[in-house]
């Protein structure tokens, strides 16, 4: 089957003609409208194709070359931030009272609430705060106090009270052959200190 | 009040400092210093009843082991004649005997009799270490002879009696706490010999 004759096929013709045959331009005035077609050609056509580039250079950011990108940004960026912004935050926290600020505005004790306590604990040196504890109230003599044998505290007492009535005498004596001081110094450790502070268990034992 | 910090400085420096002390806080101070004359008069009342309490018993077993030997003779003789009680003089050598081993096997071994344990008391030699036994042998004999020495206590100006003087030994407060047994002071004579 043939195509049918009545349609006709489209044709392009190129004709070119020489340039000569036009009248140059002579005036002024064509001359300046020749310069300001041409200018608003050339800037037409500088615009779109710069919209274009960075179309496409905008979307190839996007979908691969990110970080790329950005590091080209952060070396020209960082240097400047770097200098900027400590003094800036300085400046800016001079003149705000910060305590205060997150006294009116933070709930401390939400935050507090939810800080994981039993680590700090963990790192707290327990044994150490309660041998200070114990030795601060002074733990043997409440423990004397409460529960101590009868006899020893008894005894203590006599004992602490005779010493008293020792220093008592003294100082009468002294008094009258105008004694100013009594040496009373003893060479060596006492030993019920070295019991208390040197005895182990296991010396107890043998 | 000490802080924490100051506690925690301490306490590595020192750490034999900081064990737990089991003497009263007002007692701390004068251990180790010797005594006055009240609490060395209570001491020494302590044993002299001690001591007679002794002879009271020895006087006592005696007179009723008597009544084995002749149970039949008047309450006061044996069978022998002779009296079931011995004399007071008798008895009083006895004291007087007894007083003076107490003492040196105490002083020597321990440095306390049981009043010097009661009144929290030790008796020490010149350099601060028990007593040998001659000295302790020849410091009884002095103190059971002439007790009266003790007063020069109150005289003295360093708290000595005149036994104290003349042996150069030192009664000094040196409190007891736990009640001391015998493996301690066997413990503390063979470290005596080791040195």
């Amino acid at each position: 089957m043939s195509q049918p004759e009545s349609a006709p096929r489209p044709e392009v013709v190129l004709v070119t003609r020489p340039t000569a045959d036009q009248p140059a331009p002579t005036s002024p005035a064509h001359v300046l409208r020749a310069v300001i077609s041409h200018s608003i050609g050339l800037a037409t056509f500088t615009i779109t194709t710069a919209a274009s580039i960075t179309q496409q250079a905008v979307s190839a950011a996007a979908s691969s070359g990110t970080h790329v990108a950005q590091r080209g940004m952060s070396v020209v960026v960082d240097p400047i931030l770097d200098a900027v912004v400590p003094r800036v935050a300085d400046a800016v926290l001079d003149r705000l009272d910060l305590t205060q600020i997150v006294l009116d505005h933070v709930d401390v004790d939400a935050i507090v609430a939810k800080a994981d306590i039993e680590a700090v604990i963990d790192r707290v040196p327990i044994v150490p705060i309660a041998d200070y504890v114990i030795d601060e109230i002074d733990l043997p003599q409440i423990i004397r106090q409460s529960t101590g044998g009868v006899a020893t505290d008894a005894i203590n007492s006599v004992r602490v009270q005779t010493f008293g009535a020792d220093q008592w005498v003294s100082r009468l004596t002294d008094a009258i052959v105008r004694r100013r001081q009594r040496n009373v110094h003893a060479p060596g450790d006492r030993e019920s200190h070295e019991e208390m502070t040197h005895e182990s268990p296991e010396e107890q034992m043998t | 009040m000490t802080s924490f910090r100051d506690y925690q400085d301490r306490r590595q420096r020192d750490v034999t400092e900081m064990r737990m002390e089991v003497l009263p806080l007002g007692a701390r101070e004068f251990q180790g210093d010797r005594a006055g004359l009240i609490t060395r008069l209570a001491a020494g009342v302590i044993d002299v009843v001690a001591i007679f309490l002794v002879v009271l018993g020895v006087a006592v077993v005696g007179w009723m082991l008597s009544f084995i030997v002749s149970p039949l003779n008047p309450l006061a003789t044996t069978a022998d004649g002779m009296r079931r009680l011995p004399p007071v003089l008798v008895l009083v050598l006895i004291g007087y005997a007894l007083a003076w081993l107490y003492f040196m096997i105490c002083w020597a071994t321990s440095g306390r009799t049981i009043g010097n344990l009661v009144m929290g008391l030790r008796v020490i030699n010149f350099k601060g270490s028990r007593l040998r036994w001659p000295t302790a042998a020849l410091r009884s004999v002095f103190v059971v002879v002439f007790p009266v020495g003790l007063a020069w206590v109150v005289v003295s100006g360093a708290n000595r009696s005149v036994q104290d003087l003349v042996l150069r030994t030192n009664v000094t407060y040196d409190w007891v706490v736990g009640v001391p047994t015998l493996a301690r002071i066997l413990g503390r004579n063979r470290d005596a010999q080791q040195k």
